[in-house]
C-alpha cells in the first residue's frame, strides 16, 4: 500500500469524523476541534464498532457503542462505565501516517506517508467518486479536457504515479490550472480528488465541478459501467 | 392549528413531518399505525380515511393531507411566520423548493423502496433500485456540491427550506438500503449542518450530532 488522497481539507472540518477505504483497509479519518487530523483502523479496540461511527468531543474521538475516548495519539483516556478509571497504555487505535498538504489530506496504511507536490496554493473543486478502475479514471480525465475552461491545447501531465496524480495545465497567462489526486478505493471504484489553481473564480470553480460529472458519465459509459 | 398525525415510527416520510413540526415546536397528537407487521394501513377503517392507503396521514377539523410534502407546507405556512421554511416572498427561492420536493418523492420511489426491501424483504427489483437510488444521491450531491462552492449552506439557498426536510429523511436513511456517505462529502456536510438544527429529531438510524453538545469534558 502506498500513499493516497483520502479527502479534500475542505471536506473535513473542525469536529467530523469520515470512513474512507483503500483496499482491504477501512478507516476513521477525523479532525479535532483544534484542527488535528488523524486515520486510524476503522475498529474500537473495545469492541469492534467501527469508529467512524463515533463523534469528536474537543481533541477526542469517542466510540458511538461505549463512549471510549481516544485522543490524537490514539490512547484511550476515559471510560465512561468507570470514570474514575485510568486506562492502561495498551489499548489503543491502531493509527496510520497521515499529512495534510495542498489541500488534500494524504494516508499511507503500512508505511511513511508521502505526499504529492501539488503548488501550495489550489482552490478546492470536489472529491468524486468514479466506478471504474484508477487507470480508467486517469484515462478519462486526461482525454476529455473542459470545453472553455481547459481547450485541447492544454497539457495533461501525470506528474506522479503512487498514486497518480494528474496536472492540466493550459497554455496561455491567467488560465486556470487543475489537479486531480486519484484514490484507489479499490478495483472498481475510483475518487478523484480535485483542486484548482488559485486564480479560479467562483463560476470556474463550478464549471469545473460540472465537468468532472460529465466526465465521469463518459468515462463508465465507455467502461461498460452505468450507475 | 393543531393537529393528529396517523405515523409510523420508521417510516422517513412520517419522520419528515415529525421533524419540521419539532423544528418549529408545533404540538401536535401522534396516532401510531402498526404498519408492520400488522398492515394496519391497508384495514377498512384506514382506508376509509386515507383511501391510498399510505402512511403519514395528517388530520385536523375536516383537513384531511395524505402527501407528506402537502404536509409539510402545511405546517410552515401556519407556523413560520418568517416565511423561510416556505419561503413564499422569494419568487426563485419558493420555485427551487417545489422543484426540490418534487426530487424528495423521488427519493421515497428509489431510496426509500430500496429501504423497504433491505429492511422488510418488500419485493422489489433491488438492482434497478440501487441504480436509481445511486443516480438520485448523484443528482442530489452534484447540486450541494455547488450549493457550497456559492456559499449556500442548503438546497435553495443560505436558508434551510421544507425542501431540505423533505430530501433529508431519505438521503440520511440510505445506509439502511446498503448506501453509505461515505463517497459523497457535499451530502455528509449537509446531512449535518440539518442535524445541527435547533430542536433537531432523530429516528431510528437517523442519530443526533453529538459532537455539538457540550457535556462532560474528559481531561485529555
Amino acid at each position: 500500500m502506498s500513499t493516497q488522497p483520502v479527502s479534500l481539507s475542505r471536506d473535513l472540518t473542525i469536529k467530523q469524523v469520515m470512513r474512507a477505504e483503500l483496499g482491504d483497509v477501512d478507516m476513521a479519518v477525523w479532525r479535532s476541534a483544534s484542527g488535528v487530523v488523524s486515520a486510524w483502523e476503522n475498529r474500537c479496540p473495545h469492541r469492534g464498532m467501527r469508529l467512524s461511527h463515533g463523534f469528536v468531543r474537543g481533541e477526542s474521538l469517542a466510540c458511538a457503542y461505549h463512549g471510549w475516548h481516544y485522543n490524537c495519539a490514539g490512547a484511550c483516556h476515559y471510560i465512561p462505565a468507570h470514570p474514575e478509571l485510568a486506562p492502561p497504555k495498551t489499548i489503543k487505535a491502531n493509527a496510520y501516517n497521515i499529512a495534510e498538504a495542498s489541500g488534500i489530506i494524504w494516508v499511507n496504511a503500512t508505511g511513511n506517508v508521502a505526499p504529492i507536490d501539488i503548488p501550495s496554493s489550489t482552490v478546492p473543486v470536489r472529491s468524486i467518486p468514479i466506478a471504474c478502475p484508477v487507470e480508467s479514471a486517469l484515462n478519462g480525465f486526461s482525454k476529455h479536457t473542459h470545453q472553455s475552461l481547459l481547450t485541447q491545447h492544454t497539457q495533461a501531465e501525470i506528474i506522479a504515479d503512487t498514486p497518480y496524480v494528474l496536472a492540466l495545465t493550459p497554455v496561455g497567462s491567467n488560465s486556470v490550472g487543475v489537479y486531480i489526486a486519484f484514490q484507489h478505493v479499490n478495483d472498481s471504484t475510483t475518487v478523484a480528488h480535485i483542486t484548482a489553481t488559485d486564480n479560479a473564480s467562483m463560476n470556474d470553480v463550478v464549471a469545473l465541478s460540472r465537468w468532472a460529472n460529465e466526465v465521469r458519465d463518459i468515462t463508465e459509459f465507455s467502461a461498460g459501467v452505468s450507475e | 392549528m393543531s393537529f393528529t398525525l396517523h405515523d409510523y415510527v420508521l417510516s422517513g416520510n412520517c419522520y419528515k413531518v415529525r421533524l419540521l413540526a419539532q423544528l418549529l415546536e408545533v404540538s401536535y397528537t401522534i396516532n401510531p399505525v402498526d404498519f408492520h407487521p400488522g398492515k394496519a394501513h391497508k384495514s377498512p377503517s384506514f382506508l376509509a380515511l386515507n383511501p391510498h392507503g399510505t402512511l403519514p396521514v395528517l388530520e385536523s377539523g375536516d383537513t384531511v393531507l395524505t402527501d407528506s410534502a402537502a404536509m409539510l407546507v402545511w405546517i410552515a405556512q401556519q407556523h413560520d411566520k418568517q416565511h423561510t421554511w416556505w419561503p413564499i416572498n422569494d419568487a426563485e427561492c419558493l420555485a427551487m423548493t417545489v422543484q426540490w420536493l418534487g426530487f424528495s418523492s423521488q427519493l421515497t420511489e428509489s431510496i426509500g423502496q430500496l429501504r423497504l426491501h433491505t429492511m422488510l424483504n418488500r419485493p422489489a427489483d433491488a438492482e434497478t433500485l440501487r441504480r436509481q437510488s445511486i443516480r438520485h444521491l448523484r443528482e442530489l450531491e452534484n447540486h450541494l456540491t455547488e450549493q457550497s462552492i456559492r456559499g449556500q449552506a442548503f438546497l435553495c439557498g443560505k436558508q434551510p427550506t421544507v425542501a431540505d426536510i423533505a430530501c433529508f429523511a431519505y438521503t440520511a436513511l440510505s445506509p439502511d438500503a446498503g448506501l453509505e456517505h461515505t463517497l459523497y462529502p457535499g451530502i455528509r456536510g449537509w446531512l449535518h449542518r440539518i442535524r445541527c438544527l435547533e430542536g433537531f429529531l432523530t429516528m431510528p438510524g437517523i442519530y443526533e450530532a453529538h459532537e455539538t453538545r457540550n457535556e462532560h469534558t474528559a481531561a485529555s
